[in-house]
Formats: structure tokens, sequence, C-alpha cells
């Protein structure tokens, strides 16, 4: 084969200048070609200068509430995102595992206990109170009250027609602490629906409940934006 | 990856988490190695964790990529963020044909695009912004320096987009040829050939400078 220019100019194309041994006697031999390689591989040496380094300590955050914002409408997690990647550090998992839900456990736990211990509303009334009146609810107030909490079980049906299936899809540890904090939920409300059926007229039971239902309404939003 | 400064294995990426979330027990935390697989399920999942690993590893080599397509180290940092935004946005769309990182350094690329072409809808005017070489905070480069550094920067400005990309990446940056190829959905060929052409360009702009003593008539 005889090598001219033009085989330089076909090999600098293919990024193989100096690998054929008559292409090297070539350049050797060729002045033009000698410099042009010369100033080819310049090029390169200085583009290697071009690469840049510098801090940027803010930048990092930036990022983090940019993302944490675009989460809002997507699935980007700060809080409960950072620990669940604890379940997947190889040799960690059953720690973190044993430790998310022993977390739960105590927490829900003192929670409920807390609830149940607390003086038991039927109880007071056997009490002599000064505002007896004021907690007995009229026909009327009675009516009300009874609306709202239909309209409250119905958005948390719907809310929870729209999780279940997700909380069984995903048997995820989060979700099975979404489901435990739920069925404690529904346990409590059943609780204080039975207190209910024994004193319609009590207000007391009638607040606790409601502040119930409210808890039950927000886990079933926080899961849906979990998802 | 095989980056001139050292490798990273394709699919490993070694880190190590400096964040307490990591010290369990109170013990120090253990280095993780994170599968790349491992970092796409993370992002997948939108686990905070994930994407700042996915900074530490790649965040410098992000900006630098975005300093030399756009000429501004703010807009280079805006273009990462933008980066990271979209790849939160689209990362259930990733199907795996290509690397996670090759697919990263994609969105990068059209975010940096997506830059300059804002650019030119608000400044028509203008092809590429008209900075001050000498004045502005530009960061000091990070390997020794070359004499023709400052003025190969200001030539690469009269290339096209395609040429300063594919120069940026193979010749700054280090990717070969099949990454570039990925990075930007053409064949590897016509990678090479852009190469080419853009190298070819360059020198002539440099002829003078490129002679021992020479100066250069970029201006």
């Amino acid at each position: 084969m005889s090598i001219d220019c033009k085989n330089l100019e076909q090999a600098l194309r293919e990024g193989e200048q100096g690998t054929a041994g008559e292409l090297v006697q070539h350049v050797e031999a060729c002045a033009s070609c000698r410099e042009r390689i010369r100033s080819w591989e310049e090029i390169s040496h200085a583009a290697r200068a071009m690469r840049r380094h510098w801090e940027s300590p803010t930048l990092w955050d930036r990022i983090e509430r940019a993302l944490a914002a675009e989460g809002t409408k997507s699935r980007f997690r700060r809080g409960w995102g950072a620990s669940a990647a604890l379940f997947s550090v190889p040799g960690k998992r059953w720690f973190a595992l044993a430790a998310g839900a022993a977390f739960l456990f105590v927490s829900l736990g003192t929670a409920y206990l807390l609830l149940r211990n607390s003086p038991r509303p039927a109880a007071r009334l056997l009490r002599p109170d000064p505002d007896f009146q004021k907690k007995i609810l009229t026909e009327n107030a009675l009516r009300e009250i009874e609306d709202s909490e239909a309209a409250y079980i119905q958005s948390i049906e719907k809310l929870s027609a729209l999780v279940e299936p997700r909380l069984d899809k995903n048997p995820t540890p989060l979700m099975v602490s979404y489901r435990e904090k739920l069925m404690l939920l529904d346990s409590a409300i059943a609780e204080c629906r039975a207190n209910i059926s024994r004193n319609v007229y009590n207000a007391y039971l009638r607040r606790e409940l409601l502040s119930i239902y409210q808890e039950k309404q927000r886990t079933l939003q926080d899961l849906i934006k979990e998802n | 990856m095989d980056f001139e400064t050292g490798s990273l294995p394709r699919n490993m990426l070694t880190l190590w988490p400096i964040q307490k979330e990591h010290v369990l027990g109170g013990r120090p935390a253990e280095p993780v190695s994170f599968q790349e697989p491992d970092l796409v399920n993370g992002c997948r999942q939108g686990n905070a964790l994930a994407y700042q690993q996915l900074y530490k590893v790649h965040g410098e080599r992000m900006k630098s990529i975005a300093l030399n397509m756009l000429n501004s180290v703010p807009d280079a940092e805006d273009a990462v963020q933008e980066t990271f935004v979209r790849i939160l946005r689209s990362v259930g769309a990733f199907k795996g044909e290509a690397a996670f990182t090759t697919w990263v350094y994609r969105i990068l690329v059209n975010a940096c695009y997506d830059m300059l072409r804002g650019r030119r809808r608000r400044r028509p005017e203008l092809q590429e912004p008209e900075t001050d070489w000498g004045s502005i905070d530009y960061p000091a480069p990070a390997a020794s320096d070359h004499p023709l550094r400052l003025t190969l920067e200001k030539s690469l400005r009269k290339l096209d987009e395609r040429q300063r990309t594919v120069f940026v990446l193979f010749e700054v940056e280090g990717f070969k040829h099949r990454e570039i190829a990925e990075i930007l959905n053409i064949p590897e060929g016509t990678s090479k050939n852009v190469l080419f052409e853009a190298k070819k360009t360059l020198q002539r702009f440099l002829a003078p400078a490129c002679r021992p003593g020479g100066t250069s008539h970029v201006d």
C-alpha cells in the first residue's frame, strides 16, 4: 500500500494516528504531516487543561430543594425516603428493618395506650360537672355532626379505595408501617363508635371520633403522596 | 467508565457516604458499594441519598461539561440542577438500554442545549454570550495549565453545538466514542467524524498559536 498525506487524514479521522508502521514511516519522512500531527496533539493536550473543578458549596442544597419541590409532584422523599435507603444497604438490612419496626411500634403503642388510659368520657359524665349541659348535644346539633361524620367517612372510603391496592402491591417496610397505623386507627374508631352508641349525645366522644377520622384521612393522603 | 484521571468500573460505583444517616448504632459507616441497578432503583424510588451519591460521583464532571458548553459558572450550575430534576422526572422511563450514567450525561447535554436555545430566544442577536474572558470569575483549570488553553476556549465558541459537545466529551472529559455515541444518540462513526471536523476547524483557528512562540487570530 502506498502511504501518502491522504492516509494521514484518514488515520486522524479514525483516531489511529501513529499505529500503522508504514504511516509512521511516512510521517517521519514528511515534514508537513509531522507538523500537522504535532499541532493535532497540541490541541488534545490543551483540551485536557480545560477540565474545570470549582467549589460549589450551595449547589447540592439547591439541587435537593429543587428535587424536594419536584417531589411534591412526584416521588422524591427526604424523610422516609432517606431512611428507606438504609434498607438497601447490604448487610444492614435486618438492622434497619428491626430498628424501624421497633421505633414505630413504640411510638404508636405509646400513643394508643395514652388514648386508652385517658379518663373515660363516660366516667366523667357520672361526676358532677358544671358544664354538663354544654357537653350534651341537642337533636339539631347531633344531626349536623352525623352529616359531617358521614362526609368524612365517605372521603376516607374513597381514599382507602385508592390506597389499598397499592398497600397490597408494595409490601415494603414503609407500607407495612402504614398498614399497621391504619389498623390501629380503625380499632380506635371502632372503640369510639361503640362508646358513642351508648351515649349518642356526648360531645367529647364526638370530637374524639372526629379527630381520629382526621388522622386517618391525613394518613391516607400521606400514603397517596408516598406512592 | 474509563476516564483519564482514574477509572470507574462500568457497573460499580464505589461510594463513601459521609451522611449521618449511614452511621448505625454510633459506629462509623463502612464504605458502601452501590451497584448501578441499586442507584437506578434508588433514583426511581425518589431516594434522596441515591441522588446525593449520583452528585458526589458525577457532579464535578457534570459541572465541567456544562461550563465548557455554556461558558458561565452560574449557568453551568443551573444546568446541573436542571439535570437532576429531569432525572427525577424521567427515571421511571429509563429502560436500561444504555448505562445509567450515560443516560444521565445525555440529560445533562440536552439541558445545556435547552439553555443555549433559551439564551438565543432571549437575545437573538447573540449566537453566543459575549463573555469577557479576561475578567470573569472563571475557575482555575484542574490539570496543569497549557499555553493554548485560553485560545482554545475562545475558538471552541466558534464551533457548532455538536462539534463542541463531541470535542468537550472526548478531548476534555475523556469519554470514548462508544460512550459519546450513546450520550448523543449518534453512530460511533459519526462521533469520530464530528471530532475530526471539530479538530480540523480548531487547527485552522489555532494555526499561528500552534507554532512555537506564535499567537492566534481568535478574538
